[in-house]
Order: structure tokens, then sequence, then C-alpha cells
């Protein structure tokens, strides 16, 4: 597969978003299909049929950690904040990033859940979307404002936080509690970027547990909204049952 | 179908041949082929072979190990053991699998149902024991006998052979997160719970093997014996009709995402492992019938269904060459079938899947099992040992570690290690390291502690 420059790789991927008392994008309108994901093609990486929503449960794998955050503004956040209250997929990302099946893979995918809400109004209005840097000293809030600003849209979405961390020392925990290895490449300057990784996107439902995991081979969309309705439909059904 | 495959070459004992310079390429691709595809990858050579053994009593220190065997030419050590470490017992070491990020291995025991856990990217030449998994029956709610360690993003998958319940081989998936959190137990499908699978013929609901094809959404899995035949003595085993009627015939199709089985298909004579292609476009998996000496094809037809049959003869069935092993080349053109009824490798041309052909075949020892080749399919290895109680007796239980160069015609042997000479038990799985894996930060700690 040919390789992107970092920035054509980030370009290539984003739409931007409104600014909110945490840098958040904003949510809601009136929707339409009932399941928008379906309409999106099959293809030769994801070429299946995806399985019902609520067929299938999603064992709590562990809680979502906290961790010492900053938004696009440069204020600072708990990571816990942001990830209860709503369901969360949050990806750790470095803009640097140029290997087409890694971050930009990952923030493509989010753009195509993020482009999804813009049908589903429940969708939107359950869901947030984090995109957080393991690359503080390079990914500063400002650069982080510029990845962010390929994500706006004209229609109302999901929230869709971009962040990022004071320090290695505020990030050293995050990654370790989401075990997201990150390693340096023996060459700083290799143009597929300075890192190494693999692949981490996790899904967290309201209460803050992480309910899955995503990586390469498993980033497609259609599963992530399909993972969402499912943990939408536990809630209603636990509703159900507390009644 | 010919009742054997035809050869197209003549054997060749080739003397022995020299690795020429090490291969480094950078990028994504896989090392040994076998590896889950959500896995990390080495590039390049294979710096270690990692060698989970069973202990021998009075052999040793008699425990189960791991042993790490240096596996690059360059290396002084080249082709000997640089590190063992022993876990204490004898668990009827059998499989495992690394992590999805590589940093972990995980060693399963057939018999106690532990799992040990080895910590591989501080020191790739010296694995650092972790912890110990010791509660699996209870926590599964009555799985037992895991059968190696699968990675999935973010945690493992652990196929099992038997049940705490009777030690037959009705069993069950079981899913890990990869700090060892037990997460989700999926039994295999029944003809009494069918868990909404189609049936071919019969569902024994018996396990074995475990591999997922991500981009079909697919896991498909197979099946072998429980606890109660794994742990007999073969030759008792042999003589009891009841036993040898209690030995896997199906593999299912599961929806991998939803964990839910979609498809019995009945393949009898005990499917073992199970090889995805890798082409882009290859929707088909290789498995050897242990009991049948048959290969089998699994494969997504042109109206988009499932099938499963049989494409060809492994050896002389009649005479039990047992397949026990297969390693399918990275570009899906070579298949190498271990068979341990006579010590053989036979090498099966799979470039037409529904015809295959068998280009050669080689006696490795006495008795062989495992085999695990590197990506650029160059590349080797044998391990020895079957089960403890299922091992040859006598002369003919050779222990050993032997790694071979592959030019396409011929197998030619580059070192040996001789496990029983060298104290360390029986050899049975193997995964392979590189510190190469690993930042050279990390590379630079180990070197400074040094």
């Amino acid at each position: 597969m040919k390789l992107l420059s970092p920035a054509l790789a980030t370009a290539s991927v984003f739409i931007g978003l409104t600014l909110g008392p945490v840098a958040c994008g904003k949510e809601g309108e009136a929707s339409v299909p009932s399941r928008p994901e379906l309409a999106l093609p099959r293809s030769t990486g994801f070429d299946y049929v995806p399985p019902e929503p609520g067929t299938y449960t999603l064992p709590v794998i562990r809680n979502a950690a906290d961790g010492n955050v900053l938004d696009t503004s440069g204020k600072s956040a708990s990571l816990r904040h942001l990830t209860q209250g709503r369901i969360t997929v949050l990806s750790f990302i470095y803009t640097r990033c140029a290997s087409a099946n890694a971050c930009p893979r990952a923030t493509g995918m989010l753009k195509q859940v993020h482009r999804l809400s813009e049908q589903d109004a429940a969708l939107a209005d359950a869901l947030r979307l984090v995109t957080l840097s393991f690359d503080p000293v390079h990914d500063t809030p400002e650069r982080m404002r510029h990845y962010a600003a390929w994500s706006q849209t004209k229609k109302a979405a999901a929230e869709w936080c971009f962040l990022t961390t004071p320090s290695q020392e505020a990030l050293a925990p995050i990654l370790t509690a989401y075990d997201q290895e990150v390693d340096r490449r023996a060459n700083m300057n290799d143009p597929l970027g300075p890192y190494f990784h693999p692949v981490r996107v996790y899904l967290i439902d309201r209460e803050g547990r992480i309910r899955n995991i995503y990586s390469f081979g498993t980033l497609d969309p259609r599963l992530v909204v399909t993972d969402v309705r499912t943990l939408l439909l536990e809630e209603k059904q636990r509703v159900a049952e507390n009644r | 179908m010919p009742a054997h495959l035809p050869r197209d070459r003549a054997l060749s004992l080739g003397a022995t041949l020299i690795l020429g310079a090490l291969c480094l390429a950078p990028g994504a691709r896989s090392d040994e082929t076998c590896m889950s595809p959500y896995m990390a990858k080495i590039t390049g050579q294979e710096e270690y072979v990692y060698v989970w053994t069973l202990g021998v009593e009075g052999l040793g220190d008699g425990s189960d190990k791991l042993v790490t065997v240096d596996a690059n030419p360059a290396s002084p050590n080249y082709g000997k053991v640089v590190h063992s470490y022993s876990v204490g017992g004898r668990h009827e070491a059998h499989h495992g699998g690394f992590t999805d990020d590589r940093r972990h291995m995980w060693l399963a025991g057939l018999d106690s149902s532990k799992i040990f856990i080895f910590e591989v990217k501080s020191q790739p030449s010296r694995p650092q024991f972790v912890k110990v998994l010791d509660n699996f029956a209870k926590e599964t709610g009555g799985a037992v006998g895991p059968h190696g360690a699968y990675a999935l993003p973010g945690r493992m998958l652990v196929p099992c052979l038997s049940n705490s319940r009777d030690h037959d081989g009705r069993t069950a998936l079981v899913e890990y997160s990869n700090e060892g959190r037990y997460l989700a137990t999926h039994w295999l499908p029944t003809d009494a719970d069918p868990r909404g699978a189609s049936i071919d013929k019969l569902a024994d609901g018996y396990g074995y093997d475990a591999r997922v094809l991500p981009r079909k959404n697919v896991l498909l899995s197979s099946s072998f014996t429980g606890w109660s035949n794994y742990m007999m003595d073969f030759g008792k085993m042999a003589q009891d009709p009841e036993a040898m009627k209690r030995f896997g015939q199906t593999m299912v199709l599961w929806d991998f995402h939803a964990r839910k089985p979609k498809q019995v298909f009945h393949v009898p004579g005990a499917p073992l492992e199970i090889r995805w292609a890798n082409g882009d476009k290859h929707n088909y998996a290789f498995t050897a019938t242990a009991l049948g000496s048959k290969l089998w094809l699994v494969y997504e037809d042109d109206k988009g269904q499932w099938q499963a049959k049989a494409v060809g003869d492994i050896g002389e069935p009649s005479k039990m060459p047992l397949p026990v092993d297969i390693s399918l080349s990275a570009d899906d053109s070579t298949l190498f079938v271990s068979c341990f009824g006579d010590g053989k490798v036979r090498v099966i041309d799979v470039s037409n899947p529904h015809q295959p052909r068998l280009i050669h075949e080689q006696v490795i020892g006495r008795q062989v099992n495992m085999v695990s080749q590197s990506w650029d399919g160059k590349r080797l290895y044998f391990t020895s040992s079957l089960l403890a109680n299922w091992d040859k007796r006598g002369d003919d239980n050779e222990q050993f570690i032997k790694a071979y160069t592959w030019n396409g015609s011929a197998l030619k042997p580059q070192f040996a290690v001789d496990f029983k000479s060298a104290k360390l038990g029986r050899p049975h799985h193997m995964l392979f390291g590189s510190s190469k894996l690993y930042s050279s930060e990390e590379k630079a700690k180990v070197t400074a502690s040094k």
C-alpha cells in the first residue's frame, strides 16, 4: 500500500468540530434511517454482513482509566469525565503517523462513525468520539486543534473530542492503564513516523467500562456502530428489568 | 481423486547449507505464518525459537519449561539453548501464543489447565515469568484443557479440549483480557444445544484449534478428544473401542464478532490444526485429520456459502501416518504436513487448494509433531513431542528441535538440539522471537543493565 506523508494522511480523513466546554463537538438533529451503517458497502477488508445489534453480549473488559488531558484550547480535563455519561469510542493516535493501516485508518474509521451519527439523532445523542494523542511533545493543543479542524461538519453529529496530554509523565499512566504499547522506531525520521504501536480503539459504556477493543482487521465502522447499538439495547433492557 | 497424491519430484536429502546474510525488511510482514492476524509482526530473520517443553520424570529437573533456542545464524550461539525457565511441575505443556502486542507469551498446560504468562519484550533472549492463571476450570464454568492461546485485539482466545464434569471432549472457547482477567466462555454447539448453528450431520461439541479470518468475520474451530483420552496411555486407548469413539468429527464456522456458531461441518477423523490462507481473496482454510489421514478444505463457494470437503489423502491412510500439524506458506502455495506416525514431513503444492499435489516428503525423525516456518518460507523448524502418554517408546522416543532450510525442492538440516541429552524434556510448541520487534530504547536499557 502506498505510504502517505503525515500531512496527506491526516488530510485524507477529517472534517472539523465545534468547540464546547471541553472543546468537543455538539450533537442532535432529527435523523432518517434506522441503521445507516448498513448502507456502507462491503469491502475486501470487511466482506461480511454485520450481526444484528443485541444478538450478542459485550463483556466488561476493565474500567476505563482516568488521566490528565488537555483539550484543543489547552484546558485541562479529566479523561474519566470524557469516557462516562455517553458511550465513548476512544482512539489513541499521533498526528505524525503515516502508516496507512495505523492512525490514519483509525481516525478514518471514527470519521465514518461521525458521519453515520449525522443521520441518526439517537446515535448522535448517545455517542462521544475521543481522539487522544500519545505524542504530547509534537501534538500540542494547537496541533490537535489543526487536526480537529478537518472534522468539521455542517450537520449535527456526535461529540468528538481531540485531546493530548501536558507531558510524557501525564501520558505514561494512561497508556499503561489502557495497555496501549508505544515504541520508538530506531530511526526517528522514519517516513512512517517516529513511533510504532498496535492500533487500539476502545468502546466504553456510559459507566466508563471498556466493552470492546478494535484493532487492525476490526476497524469496521459498521461493527463499531452495531456495538454501540448493542449497548443501547442493553441499557434499555436493564431499565425494563428494573421497573 | 487418486488414492494418494502424485509426486512431482524425487526425494532429495541435500548437504548442510549455511544460511546467508540476514534479510531485513521494514514494514508489516509477519513471521511464522500461523500467527494470529492481529499480532505485531517480526521483520526479517527470527532470532529465537521459544519451545514450550514438557518435563520428564527423572530427566533434569523433571519440570515443564520454556526453552529459548538461538535461531540467528549470525549469532555465536546459533542453534544452542540460551535460556530455560522451569515452571515447576508437569502440566502437560502443550501450546501457547503471544498477546497482540507481542509483549507477553501465554503457555498452557492440558492437564493442570494452568496458563503461564511470560514477558518477552524486555529481554527477548530470556523471557521473564510474570504469573500463572490457576483457576481456569472454576472461572470458565467448567472448561478445561486450554489448548493454547490466540491473540485477539486486547485479549486472548483460549480454545479448550475438555470439561471438568466428565472429562470428555465437550468443551468451549474461552476469552481472557491481556491482563489475565476472565471475560467469557463460548461452548461448542452440540446436537442437544446447537446454539443456532446448522448441522451437517452431528455436533459433538468438541474443540481443538480456533482461527479467525477477520475480513470475512468468521472463526473456524476444529475437534480432537477430551482429557480422559489425551491423558491416557496411547496403547491402552488404542485397544479401547469406546475410547476410540470419542474423537472429534466436526469443524464449526462461527460469526466471529457475535461469537455465534453458524455451521457445523462433518469432518471425521479428528481435524486438528487450522490454517487460513493469507491472500486477500483466498477465502479458505486447510486442516488435516489425524485419524483419517486426509487433507480437508473449508472454503467459501461462488454462491457465498461455506463448504467443507476432503481434497486428498496424506500418505497411505491404512498405514496411519498420523498428520498432526500443518504450516501454510505466506503465499498460500505450499503446505507442510508433519506426520507423527512415520516421522515424515510431506510438502504439498496447494496453489490450487482443490487439487493439492505432493511435491516432496522427507523423514525428520522417528516421531515428529510441530512444524513452524518463517514468513519468507526459507526456514522450517520441527519438534518431536505429541503428548507425554502418546509419544513413542524406546529408541523411537526421540526428542528434538530440528531446523531446516527449504529451497523449494528439499529440506536441508541446519541445526538440531537433542532435548533428552540436554535433560530438558519433550519439546512441543514453538514461537518465534526477535529483539527487532521492540524499540531501540528498550534494547539500550537492556544493554546498559548488563
